[in-house]
């Protein structure tokens, strides 16, 4: 229901916009020639690292992603710890 | 002096020899001497697009390996007899026959002689891309508002920049005003705003240009091309004429509208 979909306002995003965010990424990536399988693989080393000083109850939910700022571009890392009191 | 100027893209298809046969032809219509150089070795192509396949003798190759001078293998292009040349790429050798530096020598001899040496660079990142670049005064970065061609820009964009070279300057082609408005092509200012260089020129996409392309002829000569209209405005800003950019989109008059509604129901 394209048509009423449009009339409610619940636009689906362009084609165009979608290209572009997928560019911008794809180019964060490029431009610091790390590949998705490096990625995985810094993310494998970072977790270990971590895992040595704190508990991470979650590996997976762990997640670092290259993205895209003003003047530089940030490699983030999300990484969730848990709240138990038990020494 | 002549400029040297490099046009390039990365990836192939884009329309960096149409690009190259326009610009050449516009700055000679404005009384420029210029050489087009076809650095696109083994896989020669402007000779087409300029209409003046059946006239080569020698080409690139012959000069840098001495088999004549240079004067003799500039094919000179009817249309401009005294200020318009052509230097033809080989067709039967590959790339690594000429090097960078044979480059630099070749458009040190002709800077005297012209005012624009014009070199379409081969798509890809390889031997003939650097030689293309090698003699470059100023690059101008072909692309289209596609994905793929935006992303080998971006990659040139960086070679560029490792190879010395200051500030190129970006070309948008192929731009389909009916797709950009209703949000299925990216616009200039996207593109732009990723790649962020300077913006010098945008060709509509344009049907005339495949018209003339078969009659050997190029765009700027059509009065009635956009496409040509684009051309010749990109000249004029490397004549260092301010000259404001094309408007592409689609706010034609009620009836043309109306013919355009038809059409994509259809």
């Amino acid at each position: 229901m394209g048509f009423l979909d449009n009339l409610f306002g619940r636009k689906q995003p362009t084609s165009s916009s979608v290209a572009k965010e997928r560019l911008l990424t794809v180019l964060v990536h490029d431009r610091v020639h790390l590949s998705p399988h490096d990625m995985d693989e810094m993310k494998r080393e970072i977790i270990a690292v971590i895992e040595r000083y704190v508990e991470v109850t979650n590996p997976e939910a762990i997640e670092v992603t290259l993205t895209r700022g003003e003047a530089t571009d940030h490699l983030k890392a999300d990484i969730p710890l848990g709240r138990s009191r038990q020494q | 002096m002549a400029q040297v100027i490099t046009i390039t893209s990365g990836k192939g298809g884009v329309g960096k020899t149409t690009t190259t046969a326009n610009l050449a032809t516009s700055l000679a219509m404005q009384g420029q001497r210029v050489v087009a150089i076809d650095a696109d070795i083994g896989l020669r192509n402007l000779d087409v697009v300029m209409g003046l396949e059946n006239r080569i003798v020698y080409d690139l190759v012959d000069v840098v390996e001495g088999r004549c001078r240079t004067r003799q293998a500039l094919i000179k292009d009817k249309r401009f007899p005294d200020n318009l040349f052509l230097l033809p790429a080989a067709q039967t050798r590959d790339k690594d026959a000429v090097t960078p530096d044979d480059m630099i020598a070749l458009c040190n001899e002709l800077r005297r002689e012209f005012d624009f040496i014009l070199i379409d660079s081969p798509a890809g990142i390889e031997g003939g891309f650097k030689n293309a670049i090698a003699p470059a005064d100023h690059i101008l970065i072909v692309t289209t508002p596609e994905m793929s061609a935006v992303r080998d820009a971006d990659r040139i964009v960086g070679l560029v920049e490792a190879y010395e070279k200051s500030n190129p300057k970006l070309i948008i082609n192929r731009i389909k005003a009916r797709m950009v408005a209703r949000g299925d092509m990216m616009d200039t200012p996207d593109v732009v705003e990723i790649l962020a260089i300077d913006l010098v020129g945008i060709v509509p996409d344009d049907e005339s240009i495949v018209v003339s392309t078969n009659r050997g002829e190029v765009a700027v000569l059509d009065r009635d091309s956009m496409a040509g209209k684009a051309y010749n405005n990109i000249a004029n800003r490397l004549l260092g004429h301010d000259i404001p950019f094309l408007v592409l989109d689609e706010k034609q008059g009620l009836w043309a509208q109306l013919v355009n509604m038809f059409r994509t129901r259809r």
